[in-house]
């Protein structure tokens, strides 16, 4: 374990750590753009070059990032000689470098820019002609390269070749004329393709679903969750003007690391449609009319209610989203069963295709969550109607539109009730219409296929009077008698005492990090 | 000191199909391999190739011996030998002497190597624009390996080896050990980051020993002779013969055999003296490289340490004559392309630095720069030079050099562009 002093300070790391990571430990941050901790050292970009005191070396600097960690060593991060050579480093990435920023999207957050700013030279000397490269050169529809903007850092390159495992992206040309680009007869088609974006700290690698969209300072970013899938990768959302602008992933060493999957991450256009709910309906004479939020809450609840007194709770269905978090889940079951007295409750499977990387085959997000509180999935519901086994259909936060079985099957129905973000064609058939919202206006947490316990937190207002289904459903027990915690803190504390495998982990635990439960108690059939 | 010649290296040259390995066993070729496998152990073989301290004559002068002793010992893993037979430092082609005209000693050298350092396979890497070498190198394997000297079991011992030839296809930089390395490897030839060393891990991630053509090829007569008998040439610093290219403005220029240390300006004289009856302006000693000579300079001994303390370099040996109607301004902007098209373009400093002092001696020349641009050069030189620290190979110091030497020693004619407006010497 070797001792070693960086900018006057001692720090005895493992052997095998190199100076850069030595010096993240002790929260010195060595700038960098080729070293990634999640791909392999290239050296090649020489911006971490640190002064090494102790041993003498030939030269008075080095770059930290393949520098071993030597017991004795001393390390000057920010000595004359250390700002000098990046000093120069930062000079030579410049001078063939596009006036690009005023039309560039990496404007804000661009290291070109940060380290020019606090590590380069405030005027250029060059009065040369620039080297000329391509620009907007389009990898994929997804994404776009310049090559005059690029400082051939190659963490694209490595990116597919390690991480992915494939080589799609390839250096072509020598010296400074070199590019990066799409491998010889092949296409930037890995679903994984966008990190590469996150990974170039340059506007060489961009985001077209993102361009030109906005400028980042005026983004908003909140923390949270992704629900495409079951891996629940960590990201932030990235909103402005009330509406999703994009979504990027966040680092989770625990479960997506610094990744996620393109489909994923383009999965946001939903929050910002114009089928977005933003009132409650109730059917009036065959019509959907407008309602109060808290009248159609009562509405529904006295439907079901009805129903029970007079038939009793054996063909009330609750079709419970696995999409919807452990708290809501919870609540819902609580309603439906505790309260409603029944058994029916499950969920729709949604099944694709995963991978051997972070893609689940499970396309809901919360499936774990839902099997340990004891939602399976559910059985053949248009059967179940049609042979008068279900009755009333309760379905919160789930739509089934292009199932044209369930969806004939409905006109059987006693009584049928939506809570879901968007008017769709499962919602306009219902009699009460409760507006929900989606993962972005959301605060609570939902479960991965490994246990991982994540938090969703609110990016955006549910628009107009959508409210959050928590809430919702909270309106609907508060109608049935049960007076619950109105936070989804307090939901959160009632689920760890009913559901053991949540017992050990605490609501407030989950902003900061995941915290993982055990999932043999998942229960997959009643 | 004065010149020496030997006849060590090139010996057989002058014989009509000098190549054949009838010609090369006529003239006891194959006899320290043969006394090798047959009386020496190949420790051995190291302990005497390290007694003699041949130094790397691709140019570092780093000695073989001392490389080979790094090699990790006990690991479960193959060992190599690369040859570098990548010869493109402008003004050398030593190496391509020995491959075309005699290219069993070296063939010889590699086998005997590979049996010291326990290796069972040799990549001789050979720049694409010597087909010539290529085809003789071939040639001489298949010869080897009907007589017997390679292949299995050679001579009747246990020891397995081939040599391959494996071209190169136009790149400088991939005669950089680490880059020549990623060649053979079927990839980019981008030179790497060290540590880890070749000898550790080299090609294929197993211990490699990368050495020069010239360097092999005087294996066979350490062992044959002995490591004394090379002591006994060449100086203190640098023994053993030494081949020496001249070119440029001189009456005789070719490739010619002295021991290591003969003295430059005897050499010039040997060799015709500058051309035309002209004057000289001045001498790059080793290679495009090298720091530039002036003529009160030139009374040197070309070994590596001599050469250093004159404030240049022994290098490749490559020695460029250059007379009195030469433009230096001209020559940087022909030397700076030259490392400008050939930089692999990994690291900032020398992919955007070598651009960037080939752009600014352009205008120099062409009469369109200022005097602030002749410190420029010099600065961006100088901030680009730093093998292990700015960049990841030596490429980028072999353009700092001359692009400082230059500058510092003719540093008037810079001035005179910027001052006429023009090439005061071409108008």
């Amino acid at each position: 374990m070797p001792t070693l002093t960086i900018d006057g300070r001692e720090v005895t790391v493992d052997p095998g750590t190199t100076v850069i990571q030595a010096a993240e430990e002790l929260g010195i941050y060595v700038p960098r753009y080729c070293w990634h901790p999640g791909l392999s050292i290239a050296g090649n970009c020489r911006i971490c070059q640190v002064e090494v005191v102790n041993p003498k070396l030939k030269f008075p600097c080095t770059i930290a990032c393949n520098l071993m960690c030597g017991d004795g060593m001393v390390i000057e991060t920010d000595s004359d000689e250390a700002k000098k050579a990046r000093a120069d480093v930062m000079e030579f990435l410049l001078i063939n470098h596009p006036l690009d920023c005023p039309i560039c999207d990496q404007a804000g957050e661009c290291t070109l820019q940060e380290y020019s700013y606090e590590y380069g030279h405030d005027k250029s000397r060059f009065t040369d002609e620039k080297v000329h490269k391509s620009k907007r050169v389009q990898f994929s529809e997804k994404v776009t390269y310049d090559g005059e903007r690029c400082i051939l850092c190659t963490r694209c390159v490595r990116f597919c070749e390690e991480v992915v495992g494939n080589e799609e992206l390839c250096l072509v040309e020598r010296g400074d004329h070199q590019e990066i680009a799409v491998a010889a007869g092949g296409a930037l088609t890995n679903p994984y393709s966008m990190n590469v974006i996150d990974l170039c700290p340059v506007g060489a690698l961009t985001s077209s679903d993102f361009r030109f969209k906005s400028r980042v300072w005026f983004l908003s970013d909140t923390p949270s969750t992704c629900t495409s899938c079951a891996r629940n990768c960590s990201i932030d959302v990235g909103t402005r003007w009330g509406k999703v602008m994009r979504l990027t992933p966040r680092e989770n060493a625990d479960i997506n690391k610094w990744w996620m999957c393109d489909e994923g991450r383009l999965n946001y256009q939903y929050v910002n449609a114009d089928d977005r709910l933003g009132h409650a309906y109730v059917k009036q004479n065959g019509k959907l009319v407008r309602s109060s939020v808290d009248d159609a809450v009562a509405k529904a609840h006295d439907l079901v209610n009805k129903f029970v007194g007079k038939q009793g709770a054996e063909g009330l269905y609750g079709l419970v989203s696995s999409n919807l978090t452990n708290e809501e889940i919870f609540l819902a079951k609580r309603y439906l069963k505790e309260s409603m007295g029944t058994s029916g409750i499950g969920f729709l499977k949604n099944e694709g295709e995963g991978d051997d990387f972070l893609i689940c085959a499970d396309q809901n997000a919360n499936s774990t969550g839902a099997g340990l509180i004891g939602v399976t999935a559910a059985e053949d519901l248009a059967a179940a109607i049609k042979e008068g086994r279900i009755k009333g259909l309760v379905v919160f936060g789930e739509s089934f539109d292009d199932d044209a079985n369930l969806m004939a099957a409905l006109s059987e129905l006693e009584f049928f009730v939506v809570m879901d973000y968007r008017l769709s064609e499962t919602a306009k058939a219902a009699d009460v219409v409760l507006p929900g919202v989606t993962f972005a206006e959301k605060e609570g947490s939902i479960t991965n296929i490994d246990g991982w316990v994540s938090k969703l937190n609110p990016a955006l207002d549910p628009p107009v009077e959508a409210r959050r289904d928590l809430d919702l459903l909270l309106g609907l027990l508060a109608k049935a008698g049960e007076e619950l915690p109105r936070t989804a803190e307090g939901v959160f504390r009632l689920l760890a005492e009913a559901v053991p495998a949540f017992a050990d982990i605490s609501y407030g635990e989950i902003f900061a990090a995941s915290r993982q439960v055990a999932t043999d108690a998942v229960v997959t059939s009643d | 000191m004065s010149l020496k010649p030997t006849n060590i290296l090139l010996k057989g040259m002058e014989k009509d199909n000098s190549a054949s390995i009838d010609n090369y066993l006529a003239d006891d070729g194959y006899q320290a391999l043969t006394k090798a496998l047959k009386e020496m152990k190949p420790a051995e073989v190291i302990a005497e190739v390290a007694k003699a301290r041949i130094r790397g004559r691709g140019g570092a002068g780093f000695e073989a011996g001392r490389k080979w002793g790094f090699l990790p010992k006990g690991l479960d893993k193959p060992v190599y030998l690369a040859c570098n037979a990548d010869e493109s430092e402008p003004g050398t082609f030593k190496d391509r002497h020995i491959m075309e005209y005699v290219p069993h000693r070296l063939i010889e050298g590699c086998l005997l190597t590979c049996y010291a350092i326990g290796s069972q396979t040799g990549y001789i890497y050979v720049r694409g624009e010597f087909p010539e070498a290529q085809a003789a190198l071939w040639r001489a394997i298949e010869e080897a390996h009907e007589k017997g000297y390679m292949g299995e079991k050679i001579l009747g011992t246990d020891f397995c080896c081939e040599i391959h030839v494996h071209t190169g296809a136009g790149a400088y930089v991939c005669g950089e050990e680490t880059g020549m390395l990623s060649s053979i490897e079927g990839g980019r030839g981008h030179p790497r980051l060290k540590p880890p060393f070749p000898a550790v891990e080299g090609l294929f991630r197993c211990p490699t020993i990368v050495n020069n053509v010239e360097t092999l090829s005087n294996v066979p007569f350490v062992i044959q002779e002995g490591a004394d008998a090379f002591l006994a040439l060449g100086t203190e610093d640098t023994p053993g013969p030494k081949l020496f290219c001249v070119s440029g403005h001189v009456e005789k220029p070719g490739c010619y055999e002295f021991e290591a240390g003969a003295n430059l300006k005897g050499f010039l004289e040997h060799v015709g003296g500058v051309w035309k009856g002209k004057k000289l302006k001045a001498i790059i000693p080793g290679g495009a490289s090298a720091h530039i000579l002036k003529p009160d300079e030139i009374d040197v001994s070309m070994d590596f340490g001599s050469m250093a303390k004159a404030g240049s370099i022994m290098g490749s040996a490559g020695i460029v004559v250059l007379d009195e109607d030469t433009c230096i301004v001209e020559l940087l902007r022909n030397v700076l392309e030259f490392f400008a098209h050939e930089s692999c373009g990994q690291c900032t400093p020398c992919r955007e630095g070598t651009g960037w002092a080939k752009k600014i001696v352009t205008r120099i020349e062409a009469g369109e720069g200022t005097m602030e641009d002749i410190d420029k050069l010099w600065e961006v030189a100088d901030n680009f030079e730093g093998m292990g620290g700015k960049t990841i190979c030596a490429l980028a110091d072999a353009a700092a050099w001359p692009t400082k030497s230059y500058i510092e020693k003719f540093r008037d004619e810079f001035e005179e562009h910027v001052r006429l407006g023009r090439c005061p010497l071409k108008g």
